[in-house]
């Protein structure tokens, strides 16, 4: 008996076997994210290792890791880096503890619930720099509601009103506080999913078993609500490394650079000063970065899984 | 549209020529009308007129079309909008206008085409111009670009308080320091304590640039020599800055100075809260315009004051037209370009914007004074301004200066931090 002749390329696509279909089907999406993911990844890592100043006109010269070596000795790299880091350390912990607050607070038996979510959804709605340059005339010494306010209350003196967005301590609290009104309602939309999900059986049993609305909310909701806390906080704090739209609207990174982000550093060499080979390497810096962060998470998740 | 949308749309519409009409109807249709483009800045360089002059252009020049594009309330945003552009070699935009800050930069990039071969050559085309333009306007000897309008520093103050109080016009900056304070003291006596002695710019914005500059300027100090190499006097930048925050102690400049732009500056002068102001040419045009002034026909200009000893001297600015190296119709540009940059387009931008013009006999034509009287002693300070550093690296050069400026005016830094980092940062740059 001599085998089967092995069928044409053309016969096995059209009667493929299981792993060949399973192949096929999955090569549309790794095309498009080799396109939309791999690509400019690799580019990046490719741009850094080039002096590609656009502003000499002439043709990118090939420099290996001298850019990096830029980069960690500039003291900017590292006050940005420290403004960032600072950043998501206050803001991430504090949009959790307002989210938190709004959604068990939109997820109490309102009669009417959806003026509730609305309000829930508005500041999410609203872009980012919207935000920003909302917030930056609330602080405006002058014009700002802030010290007006104050001066209503009797808190600060007309003559002397506090600057905020021109004192680093003072503009860094006014940004972290823009950035957690902005970026809680997000928080409170994925943890009221979650709480909504939440049998209310469990509760009742906790009531009969004689336990206080604290112990139900330290027992019950929160453990039930991990999962969509570990959630909000990854997407939370991989969008704080990055943050950008906020400080930029309203202090420009300001005073000096005492509210200078990562990310708008980068902007800064690759839009203003047009070293695209310095930027991709700083954009690097800031990918490693939030690549860590993210992974230190996932293992959490990997572990409380498990 | 993008790029490719607009590649497969042109390659359709050519298989369609090819395929149904006639070899004579395709030449027609090539033939016909030119499209182009003009970005022209913001509000402050008055697009309004600008499409005026474009009208102009377009009932001599049949055939011609051309579209305005507006955009970027300031010098740093509109640089950075034309940077996006630019650099991804966009076609779409035939004819820019610039800040005069950027023609050294765009030309290095590769970015503006050489306007020789359309116009003449750098040492005939700029003749009629005032001289500062030639400089800004020619980089490596060819013709970069070409002045559409003219700008300087000035100081406005309220002629009606200095009659008031019967005060002379400050030739140095202390002198303006006492009068301020003596009119302010005076009209608190009399119920108005909200009266600013002078307004400037603090904030990290280009103006911040000229802020830092003017009283190191001020004390016949210079801050570049002709190769663009920086030649930074450490201690007269910090008798500079200090010259400022002396003001501030003194109450006659605002504690949050450090807050203030350019528009704050119009408003504020034009709310009447305002002695003295420090601001570009255009705002002359606000302040005796604007249906909300409240200063009108009560302002005076003067040239910026001196340091003690010193001399004075005022930042230039102003504003170009460019051809884009990667416009598809050059020649047509140019031609345009031409247009916008003649005596005729600069003194309607006189007549009816306060726009100073670009060449010295425009600036003593009678429809021109009536308008705007100061304008024939305008063109004196003009010739004498200063040009800020002329650098290919002028975007970071600027952020570093209106950044620590900044920082300095809101005493984050003292100045001689200040002073120390713009050497070192600068030194870097401008070698």
């Amino acid at each position: 008996m001599t085998p089967p002749p092995r069928p044409s390329l053309l016969e096995r696509l059209r009667d493929p076997s299981e792993r060949l279909l399973g192949a096929l089907l999955l090569a549309p999406t790794f095309a498009l994210l080799a396109l939309i993911v791999a690509y400019p990844i690799g580019r990046l890592l490719w741009n850094s290792l080039f002096d590609l100043r656009l502003t000499g006109g002439g043709v990118p010269r090939f420099i290996g890791l001298e850019n990096y070596q830029l980069v960690f000795t500039d003291p900017d790299f590292w006050n940005a880096t420290k403004n960032t880091l600072l950043i998501t350390v206050v803001t991430v912990p504090g949009a959790l503890l307002v989210g938190l607050g709004l959604a068990l607070l939109a997820n109490l038996p309102f009669k009417r619930r959806w003026p509730v979510r609305l309000a829930l959804l508005l500041p999410w709605a609203l872009p980012l720099s919207f935000a920003g340059l909302i917030f930056a005339w609330f602080f405006h010494t002058e014009y700002g509601i802030v010290n007006d306010v104050l001066q209503r209350l009797g808190l600060a003196e007309q003559r002397d009103p506090t600057m905020w967005l021109l004192k680093p301590g003072w503009a860094f609290a006014a940004v972290c506080l823009t950035i957690i009104w902005k970026t809680s309602s997000f928080m409170a939309l994925i943890l009221l999913a979650g709480l909504q999900m939440i049998p209310k059986s469990l509760y009742e049993a906790a009531e009969v078993d004689g336990a206080s609305p604290w112990q139900q909310f330290w027992q019950v909701t929160l453990p039930m609500l991990m999962p969509s806390i570990v959630v909000a906080l990854i997407f939370r704090t991989i969008t704080a490394l990055q943050t950008f739209d906020i400080p930029y609207t309203m202090t420009r990174g300001g005073p000096g650079n005492a509210t200078q982000t990562l990310a708008m550093l980068i902007h800064a060499h690759t839009i203003d000063y047009l070293d695209m080979g310095y930027g991709s390497a700083l954009a690097v810096c800031l990918f490693v970065l939030s690549m860590g962060v993210s992974a230190v998470y996932l293992r959490q998740v990997g572990r409380q899984a498990a | 549209m993008t790029q490719l949308t607009r590649r497969a749309v042109a390659v359709l519409a050519c298989t369609a020529a090819v395929l149904w009409s006639q070899p004579d109807t395709a030449v027609a249709q090539t033939a016909g009308a030119t499209k182009l483009r003009v970005f022209s800045g913001g509000q402050n360089q008055r697009p309004d007129l600008v499409r005026k002059l474009l009208d102009q252009y377009q009932a001599r020049n049949p055939g011609v079309t051309v579209e305005i594009e507006t955009g970027g309330a300031t010098s740093e945003l509109q640089r950075q909008y034309l940077s996006t552009v630019l650099t991804a070699k966009d076609s779409a935009i035939d004819i820019y206008m610039i800040d005069i800050v950027n023609p050294a930069q765009y030309f290095g990039a590769g970015w503006l085409e050489p306007l020789d071969a359309y116009v003449g050559p750098a040492s005939e085309v700029f003749k009629p111009y005032l001289p500062v333009y030639a400089q800004s306007n020619v980089v490596d000897g060819k013709v970069a670009a070409l002045p559409a309008f003219a700008d300087a520093m000035f100081l406005y103050y309220r002629k009606d308080l200095l009659e008031k109080h019967k005060l002379p016009e400050p030739k140095t900056w202390d002198e303006l320091a006492a009068t301020a304070r003596k009119v302010q003291a005076a009209e608190a006596a009399a119920g108005n304590a909200n009266l600013q002695g002078l307004s400037l710019q603090g904030a990290p914005i280009e103006g911040a640039v000229c802020t830092f500059l003017l009283p190191y300027w001020g004390q016949g100090k210079e801050f570049n020599d002709a190769a663009g190499r920086l030649t930074l006097d450490k201690p007269a930048a910090v008798k500079g800055l200090n010259t400022w925050l002396g003001m501030v102690d003194q109450g006659v400049v605002k504690k949050n100075v450090a807050e203030v732009k350019t528009p704050d500056t119009v408003n504020e002068f034009k709310a009447g809260q305002v002695l003295f102001a420090i601001n570009w040419g255009f705002a002359w045009d606000r302040f005796k315009d604007d249906a909300d002034s409240q200063v009108k026909g009560k302002v005076g200009v003067l040239p910026l004051p001196a340091m003690a000893g010193g001399r004075s001297a005022t930042c230039v600015g102003g504003w170009q037209w460019a051809v884009s190296a990667f416009s598809k119709h050059k020649a047509e540009a140019a031609k345009l370009v031409k247009h916008l940059a003649s005596p005729e387009s600069s003194k309607l931008l006189a007549v009816e914007g306060s726009l100073l013009p670009t060449y010295q006999p425009v600036y003593t034509d009678a429809d021109v004074v009536r308008q705007a009287p100061w304008f024939s002693q305008a063109a004196a300070v003009v010739v004498a301004g200063k040009s800020r550093p002329m650098s290919a690296q002028y975007g970071q050069v600027s952020d570093i200066l209106r950044t620590t400026t900044s920082a300095v005016l809101a005493r984050t830094k003292t100045p001689a931090e200040g002073v120390d980092e713009i050497d070192a940062r600068l030194r870097r740059l401008m070698r």
